[in-house]
Parts: structure tokens; sequence; C-alpha cells
């Protein structure tokens, strides 16, 4: 039974239940509106809400119950069989030097390759079942049909990814009957109660706020997700490298032969010491051209202005990277570099990165950023406090140093906490801009590095999840979260005491 | 009603404000249509009317706050003490300090009540030292009916305070600077009428020192506080004169038919 039914649906299952739902979604929407009205009969001042409402509320039931069993189905079945086939590999079958995990990888590709070569005829779905290692040069068979191999194919490999496809087919069965049977329940329970007196409009009412709700905690539970798999990982860092030499120590100097030197400080230096020019770059140039464009210019040079800010904003960061390597790095260089040659005759600079070069060009970053947010908070001091100080005598700029700017510092000191933050998550120009050496040093032209450049070189390449080396990411990650999450907290709880001061 | 007018004194002062001809545009609009208007020194001038009449536009043009708005433009004379203020030579920051102001809404500064006061003597260099400074703000207070009230706590910040006392304080604000003119508009609109009482027996007391134009909506204000009238209507100045024959025997219907209620 389950074999027929899947040589006429095979693989697409889920596709074709989730177009059948949605048709019988849409019949219930049009069966449930005139079944509606017919019971007003034909006038909707008798119903208890708009005809459409009645069709939404069949729509809703027959295709949410369905769809979401379906998603859920589809999410645990391949885990389900995983599980199931895993423990039927012996011993025996995993290869000197190979895994448990590598085996099923192999496993689970025979069976698509399988299904691929029923699909395109070269075998019957028979003849697949019968199948023997021993006779027939399976490997060459599916490299033909484009599916690699990583090796050879042997007879309880075979037996195994026949058993996966056996189960796949058996699930896929059980998934278009339970979900059918629920969009038929859901459409006609959603007809059976339609009628003159039945709250629809309610009932939609509370599904909107059902997907409102749900669309919420995906987001704080994604969030909560990431912050578990940081303090997972970082835990077992912690287990396998001392945790004063991480927080105290002075030396940062991976090696793969283990007894390295892991510790933030120097990393965090480079960090702040970057944010820190970036900022004393980002914060003047920003907040003067927000009061500029706030308080003097014209409504026709402001709406050609703004958004030209904007597009600053809108650049990759890994441009601005470029821009940092190619342009302001060796511009640098002629001017603090090149002994005799350069132009101050100095030989303080030796190579294009530097922290110097990438606050710069990260304070370029956060212009547009700090000059947008800051506009906006000039903006919401009331015009009544600009009028009282005028009506004082008081001269335009008098009125923006003493009044303006007092009443929006609140905020301003919220965008700027909120510029550091990104200026301390920031990775490409770092990556590209600041250098990888990490020391701790006061001299703004030397290489140094960052935190979020050495996760990205600790985990690229060649990597092994069970080396501190490779873990020290998670714990790095995990600290850097926890500074910008403590700006970002400070930054809202003094932008929202700010906004209660108008409203 | 009638007992107070009897009891009104009506001196005759000198001139301190003229308007001839003004004219004020909103973009097309034509907000403001040739105004005359003379305003003595020394006395209370109520502008009263129906909403979008044009008594604040014309108000604002008095100090020419009207500078601040791009589509604005006036035309016709302003002048006070003889002077025309819409000369070039003359700077609208030095004359808004001799013309003050204050809001409808009240519009103390995030700063503390002193700050707030301190602030006009501080731009303009008033003050010789800091004695003399916390001379003038208490002056200022006083002057505002309101120090008593916060004479303890004059570093809390001016925007903790009742909107009452906070209408006191920008009144005590504007008079720290020591202005000829105190333009008012609508100064109680948001007061309860404790607040509008005490601050009407204020503006009584200005007289003394100032001229005082004020724009207001209650027509018992007017009756009460103002020696002066103009009534404007559709931005023109239907009817100016002593407050006392306004109320009781106005010459233009329109006059009559607005101050009985039947328009407006």
């Amino acid at each position: 039974m389950s074999d027929l039914f899947n040589g006429l649906i095979g693989g697409s299952a889920a596709a074709l239940m989730v177009i059948v739902v949605l048709g019988l979604s849409a019949l219930g929407f049009y069966m449930a509106r005139s079944r509606a009205m017919a019971s007003g009969n034909g006038d909707r001042r008798n119903l208890h809400s708009l005809p459409n409402y009645y069709g939404w509320n069949a729509a809703m039931l027959t295709a949410v119950p369905a769809l979401g069993v379906l998603v859920i189905w589809l999410l645990a079945q391949p885990m389900m069989i995983d599980n199931a086939v895993f423990k039927t590999i012996p011993d025996s079958a995993i290869a000197e030097g190979s895994s448990r995990g590598l085996v099923m990888s192999d496993v689970r590709r025979l069976a698509d390759g399988l299904d691929v070569i029923i699909q395109r005829g070269v075998m019957d779905a028979e003849q697949v079942t019968t199948l023997d290692a021993g006779t027939t040069d399976l490997r060459a068979t599916l490299a033909a049909e484009g599916v690699a191999l990583g090796s050879a194919v042997e007879q309880p490999v075979l037996d195994a990814a026949q058993m996966y496809r056996a189960q796949s087919s058996t699930g896929r069965f059980w998934m278009v009957a339970l979900v059918t049977v629920i969009a038929l329940a859901g459409f006609v329970l959603s007809l059976r109660v339609t009628n003159a007196d039945f709250r629809a409009r309610n009932m939609v009412e509370k599904g909107i706020l059902t997907l409102l709700i749900l669309s919420a905690s995906i987001a704080i539970l994604t969030t909560v997700g990431i912050v578990l798999s940081m303090l997972f990982e970082s835990i077992n860092f912690f287990r396998l490298h001392s945790w004063t030499d991480f927080f105290f120590g002075s030396t940062w100097a991976p090696n793969f032969r283990g007894d390295s030197d892991l510790s933030i400080l120097p990393l965090l230096w480079g960090t702040l010491y970057i944010s820190i020019i970036a900022l004393l770059v980002a914060v003047p140039i920003g907040l003067f051209s927000a009061i500029y464009l706030s308080e003097y210019a014209g409504p026709k040079l402001r709406s050609a202005a703004k958004p030209l800010l904007e597009i600053l904003a809108g650049i990759p960061t890994i441009v601005y990277g470029l821009f940092a390597l190619l342009t302001v790095g060796p511009a640098l260089v002629n001017i603090f570099g090149r002994g005799e040659q350069g132009l101050l005759g100095v030989e303080w600079m030796s190579g294009a990165t530097s922290v110097l070069t990438a606050g710069l060009v990260m304070g370029i970053m956060l212009i547009p950023f700090v000059s947008s947010l800051s506009d906006d908070i000039i903006n919401a001091v009331p015009q009544a406090m600009r009028d009282g100080s005028l009506g004082l005598g008081a001269t335009h700029s008098e009125t923006i140093r003493q009044v303006v700017l007092p009443a929006a510092l609140p905020g301003i000191v919220g965008a700027i906490l909120l510029a550091a933050s990104r200026a301390i998550g920031e990775t490409m120009i770092v990556v590209l801009g600041a250098g990888a050496i990490a020391k701790i040093s006061a001299n703004p032209l030397e290489a140094m590095t960052t935190i979020t450049t050495r996760i990205v070189s600790q985990l690229t390449g060649d990597t092994n999840f069970a080396s501190p080396e490779t873990l020290v990411a998670f714990a790095l990650g995990l600290t850097l979260f926890v500074l910008t999450l403590g700006l970002n907290v400070i930054a809202l709880y003094i932008v929202r005491k700010y906004r209660e001061q108008y409203d | 009603m009638k007992d107070l007018m009897a009891e009104r004194t009506v001196d005759t002062q000198k001139l301190k404000i003229s308007a001839r001809n003004v004219q004020v545009y909103y973009g097309d609009t034509h907000a403001i249509k040739d105004v005359n208007v003379d305003i003595e020194d020394k006395t209370v001038t109520a502008f009263i009317g129906p909403s979008g009449c044009g008594k604040s536009t014309f108000l604002r043009c008095i100090n020419r706050m009207n500078d601040t708005i791009d589509v604005c433009r006036v035309q016709g004379d302003i002048m006070i003490d003889g002077e025309d203020i819409y000369d070039k030579r003359v700077d609208p920051v030095q004359l808004r300090a001799k013309v003050g102001m204050v809001f409808q809404k009240p519009n103390p500064f995030p700063k503390s009540i002193y700050d707030n006061v301190a602030y006009g003597p501080r731009i303009h260099g008033l003050a010789r030292n800091k004695a003399d400074l916390d001379d003038i703000v208490e002056r200022a207070l006083r002057r505002g009916a309101i120090w008593n009230e916060v004479k303890d706590r004059l570093d809390a910040p001016g925007t903790g305070l009742s909107g009452g006392q906070q209408q006191r304080l920008c009144i005590a604000r504007a008079v720290a600077t020591e202005p000829e003119v105190l333009l008012m508009d609508e100064p109680c609109s948001a007061l309860d009428p404790i607040a509008t009482a005490q601050v009407e027996e204020l503006i009584d007391e200005l007289r003394q020192n100032y001229s005082v134009v004020i724009v207001t909506h209650s027509m018992q204000q007017a009756a009460r506080v103002s020696q002066k009238t103009a009534f404007f209507h559709l931005g023109n100045l239907v009817e100016y004169g002593e407050t006392g024959t306004i109320f009781t025997n106005p010459t233009d219907p329109r006059t009559e038919s607005y101050i009985t209620g039947r328009i407006g």
C-alpha cells in the first residue's frame, strides 16, 4: 500500500500536501461564506460577522492545524529515522579512522541515490529493493547519475540504506494520512459551526492574535537559543582551558600543539582602542551634521542630504574594509611612515594595517548611524523649547547649545552607546584594516587585533570542535555578546527615560 | 462685571507700539489684512477673536517671532518707540530681548528653576557677578509671584513644577531680561481657574512696569485684565478701543455678535 503510494507521489509529498491543504482551505473559505449567507437568509445584516469572516474562519481552521502538524512532522521524521537506523549499523561496518556519524551520512547519501536511480528509470523499485552489494557496483552506477559516494558500498551500509528508505516511505505515508485527516476535520468542523449566530469575527481575531504571539516568541526564543548554544560551547571551553588565563592572562598565542595562551585581554584592548578611535571620529562629525541638518538646513537641502547620508549607512562593511586596506592605510603610511620619503619624514608606521586605519574607517561607517539617530532626537525636542529661547532674545546657536542639546542629551548619549556597541561588534573593517597581531600597546600606528577577527580566524579552515583553540571562539563570542548587550541595555534605558519626558 | 468696569481707571499713556497697514502672508494665505493699531505703554491690551482670526499671528509680528517660520511674510510698518522693528538695521535677536514673550503652553527649559530664570540675563550679560545674578533671579521670581513656592528648591528641574507654577516660571523668565513689552499668547489656556486667577493678578501687577499685550479666548479674562481691547475677525482688526466700551457698547455689529456669543 505505502509502496504504491510512494510510487505515485514520491519525495514531493510535503509540497503536494501543502497544495492540497491550501486548496481545501480556499474551498472552505467559499463554502463557509455562502453557508453563512444562506443561514442569514441572504442578508448580511442578519449575520453576527461579515460573510468574509466566516470564510476566513473556515480557511484558518482547515489550513493552520494541518500545516502545523506537517511542519512538525517534517522536522521530527528525519531525526527519528536517523536514530533508528543509527543503532542497526554494526561496529564492523565502521572503518578504521572513520566514525559512526560519517557512516551515517554515507547511508543517507546512498538512500537518496537509490531514489534518484528509480526516478530516472535506471532500475525499477523491485530491482532496487533486492540489490546486493556483492554483485552490483553501486558506486559506479550512482556516479553515472551524478551521486558521489565516499567509498565502495558494503552490505551493512546498503542494508541500512534500504531500511532508511523503507522507514522514510512509511513515514511519508502516515504524514500524508494524518495531515489530510486533520485538514478535513478542520474543514468539516468549521462548516458545521458556521451559522448566523456564530462569532466568526472574534475567532478570526483570536487567530490573528495567535499569529502575532507566535512571531514574537520565535524572535525571543531564537535569541535564547543563540545565547544557550554559545553558553554550552563556552562551558566546554572552560573545561579544557583555565578561566584565569582566559580573563586575566596577557598573551594570545594559539597553536595546535596544545598548551596555547588564550587570553582575551590583548583582544579586548584592541577592540576597545579601535572603537574609541572610531567614536572620536564618528561622534563629533555625526552630531554636527545632525545639528546642521535638523536646525539649519532648508527643506530642499535636507531632503537631498538625508538620503545621501543613508546611502553611506547602506554600504556593506566589507567595502569599508577595502577602503581601509587600499586607500586609508597607504595614505597613513605616506604620512607617518616611509622614513625620508614620507610626508613627516618619520618611520613610525611600517604597514598599512593599524589601529588608526581601522578606527578612522569604522568612524566613517558610524557617522550616518550617529547622525540619523541624533537628527531624530533633535527633531523630537518640542518647538516650544526653541520658541521659548528665541523669545528671550537668544540667537539660534545659543538656543541649540543651551536648550536643544541639553534637552536632547540623554537621547544623544543613547545613540552614541548604540554606535559604540556596533563598533565593538564590527568585523570586516578590522579584519582588513587592523592587522592580526594580538598585543597591548598604546601606539595607534601599530597593527592590533580584535575579538571579532580572532573569532573568524579560529573558526575558519580545518576546525576540530574538541580543542580549546577552536572552542575559545565561543567564549570570545559570549564575552562580546555580554559587552554589547550591556551597552544596548544602558542605551535603551537612557533613550526610553528621555522619551517619557515629552510624552 | 459691571462693578469691575466702573472701577477701571483709564489713564492716557504714551504710545509704545504703533502698527500701520500690516499685512501677513503664510505662503498664499493672507492671514492679516491691513491692521492699524496703537498700543500704549503701561497698559494691558487684549486681543480677542475667534480661532484662526490672526490675533496670535499679529502678536508674533511684534517681536518678529514670525521670522522663524519660513513661509511667513510681513509687510507694513510696526514701530516700537518710533523705531521700525522691520528695518534692516534692527537685529531681531536684540528686539526679542526688549519684547518678551510668554507662550500658550508653559515651556520651561529642561534645566533647574534657577537656570531657567537666569537664562536670559546670562545670554545678555545683565549680571556683573554671581551675587548680582542671584538678585536678578530672586527679583524676577518675586515678580512672577512664584518666589515663595520655589525659593527652597531653586535647583529642582523647572519641568517638575505644576502647570500653573510652570507658567508663572515662564513669566518670571521673560521678566528677568527686563523687557519693555510683554507679549502673552493665551497664557492661561492650559491652566485651571486658580492658576488662572494667580496669573491674571500677576498681569495686573506687571502693568506697573510694562506694556502687556495678551491674546485670549476668554472674554471674561479680557474684561478682567485689560484696559484696551482689539477684536480680530478673519484677519481684520474689526474694532479697537477701551475695554469697557468694547464690552458694553461696541460700534461694529460683528463685535457685538462675538461678545454676546452669536459668532465665534
